[in-house]
């Protein structure tokens, strides 16, 4: 298959310690593309992701985003990250400051925004994910669906041109979980260029334009998700999208 | 304990009591204490307008009368007029106990920041913060006082521009003394509250390409040092009290001036027990206005002692 060249990771291996958790990783997007990574726990879809951003560091290969080569000590990490939103299992608002102050703190601090514009944007962003009207509730006071949702704003709030779902909907209650995917299809539909990890797989077959299946930091099986799903080439694929059924 | 007629401690009645009669009288007290101080220095440093300077606002002789006019308190008319004479003294020694351990504690935080993030987060700094935390901890506080003043000889290089600015010198060793010394004790607290800032937060920090520094400074911080505070003041406290240690190197603040007075006078009790009573206020006033302080920063769901 063509691979896409906007993102594109080549043989990225890491190891912690004497335990390899990638091996020899490739996988390509193009702008615009989403990417779904799936596997069971401990398959190194994670660490992927945050090698993406440098929050991993990936020991050899190479990762490329818009022709840049992301893994050289000579790449600015903050300017990667800048350019790279990233969102997180367990929220990661920052607990003292409010929805707003959240979104802000990056267009003030990282993009020097003057206090008023960065309020500004944060609040353009709030409401971009339907909390206009929870600007200056605490993280505290929101619910795990609200706290996410300022978690996507505040990455958005950077304006990106990759975003990192890092299982975006694996600690929220159920009944959560529709708001929270709600956002990222309204995303999709913008054009946004998405890399997510997840465990829903109606939403992975509904948006992804390629599914990549790992398993022990590596990559078993990638595709389409109408072929992913339906017509797995590999046993382990298959064993996998049993289990993970037999939960819905 | 059904019907049960026992009979009521004094905590419970205490309790029972209207909660804002008690808060009327702590403000009250408060207000009189603080008002008796600073009236008494500015008193001072207007060269007695009030009263001339060392002299209390009400004659010793007048309250004695009073006091023995009263079938009562006939008894302690003597005691009350001691105390009366004893006015300017402890609002002179009080004045530099403040400023000491104001300025001790305000500096000393400073210092503490860094060393609590340095140990948290530092490689080669974690060390160096560690070790002085442990040295400045760990050796008495009175022997490091008396190495800046008896060993260097500090009070005789203070610099020209802050020479004059307390009654002698020494102040300021003392002042550096605490400093570098109540700054080893509040890195201690801040560092705990520094580490209890859940990781996740630096690593958001991070992903919004936030620096090391930055993300410290914008993200943690804000949230450690309000976790820190309940602790904290533990230090505030406590430095009130070392304050006292001053008296050793010959600053005449309130402990020094109250030993002197008993000396004079060999009444030991009765200036100690008023000594007592004035750290008591001090440090009263102290926690409660960090308990203020830590009810107007709060923040909803953020740190225990919001739990309440």
């Amino acid at each position: 298959m063509t691979d896409g060249d906007f993102l594109r990771v080549s043989d990225v291996s890491k190891w912690y310690g004497d335990e390899q958790v990638l091996d020899e990783v490739s996988f390509g997007m193009d702008r615009g593309d989403v990417t779904v990574l799936i596997g069971p726990s401990g398959s190194g879809k994670s660490t992927m992701l945050r090698c993406v951003n440098r929050l991993a560091e990936a020991q050899e290969g190479s990762i490329t985003l818009d022709g840049e080569e992301v893994l050289s000590p000579d790449t600015d990490v903050d300017e990667l990250r800048r350019e790279v939103g990233m969102v997180f299992q367990s929220f990661n608002l920052f607990a003292h400051l409010s929805a707003v102050g959240n979104v802000a703190l990056g267009p003030r601090r990282v993009l020097g925004l003057s206090e008023d514009e960065a309020r500004e944007r944060a609040a353009d962003q709030l409401e971009r994910v339907g909390l206009a009207d929870q600007l200056d509730s605490y993280p505290a006071e929101l619910s795990g669906g609200q706290q996410q949702r300022v978690g996507i704003a505040r990455a958005l709030a950077m304006e990106p041109k990759l975003m990192l779902f890092d299982e975006p909907t694996s600690a929220l209650d159920p009944e959560l979980i529709g708001e929270v995917l709600e956002v990222m299809r309204a995303l999709v539909d913008e054009g946004m260029t998405m890399l997510v990890v997840t465990h829903e797989m109606s939403f992975a077959r509904a948006v992804a334009d390629e599914v990549v299946f790992l398993d022990d930091g590596r990559v078993v099986e990638r595709g389409p998700p109408e072929q992913l799903f339906e017509r797995p080439e590999k046993e382990r694929t298959g064993r996998f999208l049993e289990r993970i059924a037999s939960h819905d | 304990m059904a019907g049960a007629t026992r009979p009521r401690t004094v905590g419970e009645r205490v309790a029972d009591a209207d909660p804002s009669a008690g808060r009327l009288l702590l403000v009250a007290a408060g207000a009189l204490f603080w008002g008796w101080l600073v009236v008494s220095w500015v008193n001072r440093w207007l060269g007695g307008p009030i009263a001339p300077v060392g002299e209390p606002f009400v004659a010793p002789d007048a309250v004695e009368s009073a006091f023995a006019a009263v079938p009562g308190l006939a008894a302690v008319a003597a005691d009350a007029a001691f105390v009366v004479e004893l006015t300017p003294v402890l609002a002179q020694g009080t004045w530099l106990t403040v400023v000491i351990t104001g300025v001790s504690l305000v500096c000393g935080f400073f210092i503490a920041v860094p060393l609590a993030v340095a140990r948290v987060y530092g490689r080669f700094s974690a060390w160096l913060s560690l070790g002085y935390t442990e040295l400045l901890r760990g050796t008495p506080l009175l022997a490091q006082l008396f190495v800046l003043y008896y060993g260097l000889n500090l009070a005789a290089s203070v610099p020209a521009a802050l020479s004059g600015v307390f009654p002698r010198d020494v102040v300021w060793v003392a002042i550096l003394g605490f400093t570098l010394n109540g700054a080893a004790y509040q890195a201690e607290y801040i560092r705990g509250a520094v580490e209890s800032v859940d990781e996740g937060q630096i690593t958001a920090g991070r992903a919004i390409g936030l620096s090391k520094i930055e993300s410290i400074y914008y993200v943690v911080l804000p949230q450690a040092l309000r976790y820190a505070i309940p602790s904290w003041t533990n230090e505030f406290v406590y430095l009130i009290k070392y304050s006292s240690l001053a008296g050793f190197i010959t600053v005449p603040e309130l402990y020094y001036r109250a030993n002197q007075v008993a000396t004079d006078t060999f009444r030991y009790t009765a200036v100690f027990l008023i000594l007592g009573a004035m750290y008591l206020a001090l440090v009263l006033t102290a926690s409660k206005f960090m308990e203020r302080v830590d009810d107007r920063v709060a923040i909803p769901g953020l740190g225990a002692n919001r739990d309440r």
